[in-house]
């Protein structure tokens, strides 16, 4: 197999992964991103509470900490960007709600100090019990006021990372999908890099790798941090009850690190939790029954009305933490100490809000170790997402319909999904190097999403999956590897019963 | 749509074929019919098997078989079909949006509408079962597309939850295509479907049951490879201990099924939340006028032959509305009383022949069902929730009503408790 040259290797092709990448694409500069999975946001990136936010640490802003100033810095350039790239952005604000006068003392400190350090961001406000009940009718009685924070706005991170993947491949990033490093071996000028799918020489390293960040470091000894892998559970409620609150919702729980956060989605659904647990078996994203009925409960002390009925999904994520007594305050966005042209960067919480900075300072960081940066004259910075058929106006939807009638039929009823905008998923999964899965189909369109949970269009999406990549459709996968939906054609396992009863 | 359209009926299963055929019928002039996917007849291309029109044919069909008949008829009759067809919106003043992969994008205003979009199945996560999120899991009708009609087997180490008339027949079903069933777990101290299936989908075949369990954990990724099962508690939680893993490639869910009304809800068609489906009188008009509701979308039935009997009252209501008719009116209450978990209709005039259709909560034996002072049934050897009561009662009985009564409460009743 040749080797593959690149300047800089993105290991992860995470939100941050993808962010680097885009960043770098302003630039002359050869860059190869490789992420293990067949497809991008499906570590962390798919699996948190789509918030852009300051950090629901928002009562322990700490200025010295370098990951809040990344946040600080993100927040204002996520906006400009989901607009440049397409993606939903949502500004709802956050309502951190308390009931009684001695919850209201920590919440003043907080609105002072972020009117000092960040007035950019705007001002917090103290709603008192009238107006958080006017604003968030729903809400528990027992609270009898809260903390508004204008600037806390909701995203798509799955779609801002494809975005992001997109618009850097369509700007000169090469992206090998499917490509899971297993050893690095470091040269005078250069890494070698082994994959399952090649070799990669390349002068620098970011080591976007997300949940296994540290193991990355550790193929080069580069072991100078060490990371807490905390658990965090979440559910997704029916758009049912996506109208029950308005706001990110927040109040503090009497068992900390656990939070207690409803918050819309920007498809209209809810998500609560968050349940988080120190655990060290990564990649195990179960969720538990307990867990679960804490979450709900904690829901219902702030919104009555939700019941544990009103799920229609829950998912699990590990947060890394550097630290365990400062919690999630530390970051590690910097060049290894060890090994010269690594850099490693895990953010821990908020990875989403902190990306846009974070990606910017990574640049800055190569360059400070010796890459040259001359622009890419030819940088787009502009990317189209796929039309969303139920969104649009009725002029809209027939012109799409005209142009390709696949627009006009509806494979996702739940959530209105049109096999046009299946089959344009499944060409841009290709376009960017991907397999395309049930789950990368799903994450692009939702396709499956909605409260059926697939229970009608899979079949469907696994037929049109076949189709578009010219595969039986035995072979279509969920994501990629050992997760084929269908294992048998029909007669096959009789032929198999046959076989052992005849001896032959 | 060029002409004006009298009815317009959203579904082509067995619901939307019995009401457009009966609205054509009774002299509505043009009748259209809504479905979304391919082909005319909703889900019953994949229920191969029998057991259908024993009822109403007086014959024991396939579920293609019940199908055609109605097809046919429709076809006769001259009901209009618009396929791959997908209603989008509906509001209170019958205006309804509409995606056709024909047509593009168009609206109509039908002088009355059908709502008969059938009901969809309950998932995993609506029943909250924790554990990993691998792919392997199916719900039972999703399985049953796979065999009966693409042409594929899910795996061959299959556990079924729940015990629905869907997840007992793909047990059968999955057995005789040479998959291994290697258990079928049910959270109720009896089984969720009807007798027949019991018999002759599980017993027949020797699959094991497991009664008060549930599956407590699901393992395995990226392909379901075990599933944990408890038996459970009074309150269904599973029991500490009790846990035994199975070795599985496949998980079916057969854990009930939900009306599907999101269409209903846009127009404003308030629903039961006993039920899931609108509330409707005895002529299936729900509370917006002028719209109308039958089958699954309203509740859940066991048999196909009672869904289409019931959409044909909502068919025929459908066809007398656009004519401008006097509908019977007049809305006296019926409420669920002692073991009765819900009935159908939510209203009626008390002045007509109506047939109540309603479940048990809980299985009993030698029951009657009391609707208030009006009738009593004869004594039923046994009711189970998994079988739907249907009670006639007669526009005579009726005029036992008192003056101005609001609500009847329909009770079942047994010796022990009266």
């Amino acid at each position: 197999m040749s080797v593959h040259e690149t300047e800089v290797l993105i290991i992860g092709g995470g939100v941050l992964g993808a962010a680097v990448a885009r960043e770098l694409s302003k630039y002359k500069v050869d860059v190869t991103l490789v992420e293990k999975e067949v497809d991008f946001g499906w570590g962390i990136t798919k699996a948190n509470a789509a918030l852009v936010c300051q950090g629901m640490d928002c009562l322990t802003f700490r200025k010295e900490y370098y990951r809040s100033k990344l946040v600080w810095e993100s927040i204002p350039m996520m906006e400009p960007l989901c607009k440049e790239l397409d993606v939903p952005f949502k500004r709802i604000g956050q309502i951190a709600v308390f009931r009684d006068m001695g919850d209201i003392r920590p919440y003043s400190k907080v609105k002072a100090r972020q009117e000092k350090w960040i007035p950019q961001m705007g001002s917090h406000q103290v709603l008192d019990k009238e107006t958080l009940r006017n604003w968030e009718p729903n809400i528990s009685r027992k609270f009898i006021g809260a903390l508004y924070d204008p600037v806390m706005a909701i995203t798509d991170p799955v779609k801002l990372n494809i975005a992001l993947a997109e618009n850097a491949e369509q700007n000169g990033v090469k992206t090998k999908l499917g490509t899971e490093v297993v050893g690095i071996s470091p040269g005078v000028d250069e890494f070698e890099v082994q994959t399952n799918n090649g070799n990669i020489k390349s002068r620098f390293i970011v080591n976007a790798a997300g949940e296994q960040v540290d193991k990355i470091a550790a193929m080069v000894n580069a072991d100078d941090f060490v990371v807490f892998p905390i658990k965090a559970q979440m559910w997704v409620l029916d758009k049912n009850v996506g109208g029950l609150v308005n706001h990110c919702v927040f109040a503090f729980v009497n068992d900390p690190p656990n939070m207690n956060l409803i918050t819309p989605t920007v498809d209209g659904n809810l998500l609560i939790g968050v349940q988080l647990l120190l655990s060290d078996k990564r990649g195990d994203h179960s969720t538990s029954r307990e867990a679960a009925e804490r979450a709900i409960r904690y829901a219902q002390s702030l919104v009555p009305a939700i019941s544990e009925r009103d799920i229609i999904k829950s998912f699990a994520s590990f947060i890394l933490f550097r630290n365990l007594e400062t919690g999630w305050h530390e970051c590690i966005v910097r060049p290894s100490n060890s090994v010269p042209g690594l850099i490693n960067v895990s953010i821990g919480f908020p990875g989403v809000s902190a990306a846009p900075a974070t990606a910017k300072e990574l640049v800055r960081l190569l360059s400070d170790q010796g890459l040259k940066l001359v622009d890419n004259p030819n940088f787009n910075p502009h990317r189209k997402d796929i039309p969303d058929f139920s969104e649009l106006s009725n002029g809209e939807k027939n012109q799409l319909i005209v142009h390709d009638s696949r627009y006009a039929h509806v494979v996702c009823r739940c959530e209105t999904v049109t096999e046009g905008e299946i089959v344009e998923a499944i060409k841009r999964i290709k376009a960017v190097g991907g397999l395309a899965t049930v789950d990368g189909v799903k994450h692009r369109v939702r396709a499956g999403m909605g409260r059926c949970q697939s229970g009608f269009c899979r079949p469907r999406v696994i037929s049109i999956l076949a189709n578009e990549l010219g595969i039986p459709e035995e072979e279509v996968t969920m994501v990629g590897g050992k997760s084929r939906e269908l294992l048998y054609k029909n007669k096959e396992l009789l032929e198999e019963v046959n076989k052992i009863a005849t001896g032959s | 749509m060029q002409q004006e359209v009298d009815v317009a009926v959203i579904g082509s299963g067995p619901a939307g074929l019995a009401a457009a055929i009966k609205a054509k019928e009774t002299g509505a002039g043009k009748v259209v019919v809504f479905e979304r996917a391919e082909r005319l007849g909703g889900l019953l291309d994949q229920c191969v098997h029998n057991g259908f029109g024993l009822l109403y044919f007086g014959e024991d069909l396939t579920g293609p078989q019940y199908r055609d008949r109605f097809i046919e008829k429709a076809m006769d009759l001259k009901v209009n079909t618009e396929l791959e067809s997908m209603v989008l919106d509906l509001s209170a003043d019958h205006t309804m949006k509409v995606a056709s992969s024909k047509r593009g994008y168009f609206s109509l205003k039908p002088k009355a509408i059908v709502l008969a979009m059938g009901c969809r199945e309950r998932t995993r996560f609506a029943i909250g079962i924790p554990g990993t999120r691998p792919t392997g899991i199916y719900t039972a009708g999703q399985a049953q597309r796979f065999v009966n009609v693409e042409g594929f087997i899910p795996g061959k180490k299959i556990v079924i939850l729940g015990s629905g008339d869907i997840g007992m027949i793909m047990a059968r079903r999955l057995t005789l295509e040479g998959a291994n069933v290697e258990a079928v777990v049910e959270i109720l101290p009896y089984v969720g479907g009807l007798i027949r299936n019991e018999v002759q989908c599980i017993h027949d075949f020797e699959i094991p049951l497991f009664l008060r369990h549930t599956v407590s954990e699901i393992h395995g990724y990226p392909r379901i490879e075990a599933v944990t099962i408890s038996e459970v508690d009074e309150k269904f939680n599973p029991i500490a201990g009790t846990e035994r893993k199975i070795e599985c490639d496949t998980l079916l869910l057969s854990v009930g099924l939900i009306p599907e009304n999101e269409l209903s809800l846009k127009a404003g068609v308030k629903l039961d939340p006993l039920v899931g489906g609108p509330i409707v009188d005895e002529i299936r008009q729900t509370n917006v006028s002028g719209i109308f509701a039958g089958g699954n979308a309203v509740h859940v039935h066991d048999l196909v032959d009672n869904v289409s009997w019931e959409s044909e009252i909502a068919g025929a209501s459908a066809a007398a509305f656009a004519k401008g008719a006097k509908l019977p009116s007049g809305k006296i209450k019926m409420r669920p009383g002692r073991n009765i978990r819900y009935v159908v209709p939510q209203t009626i005039s008390g002045k007509e022949d109506v047939t109540l259709y309603m479940r048990v909560k809980e299985p009993e034996n030698n029951a009657r069902i009391k609707v208030g002072d009006v009738m009593t049934t004869k004594v039923k050897l046994a009711v189970k929730p998994s079988s739907m009561e249907k009670v006639d009662v007669s526009a005579s009985e009726l005029k036992r009503l008192k003056e101005g009564t609001e609500e009847i409460v329909v009770d079942c009743v047994t010796k022990e408790a009266a």
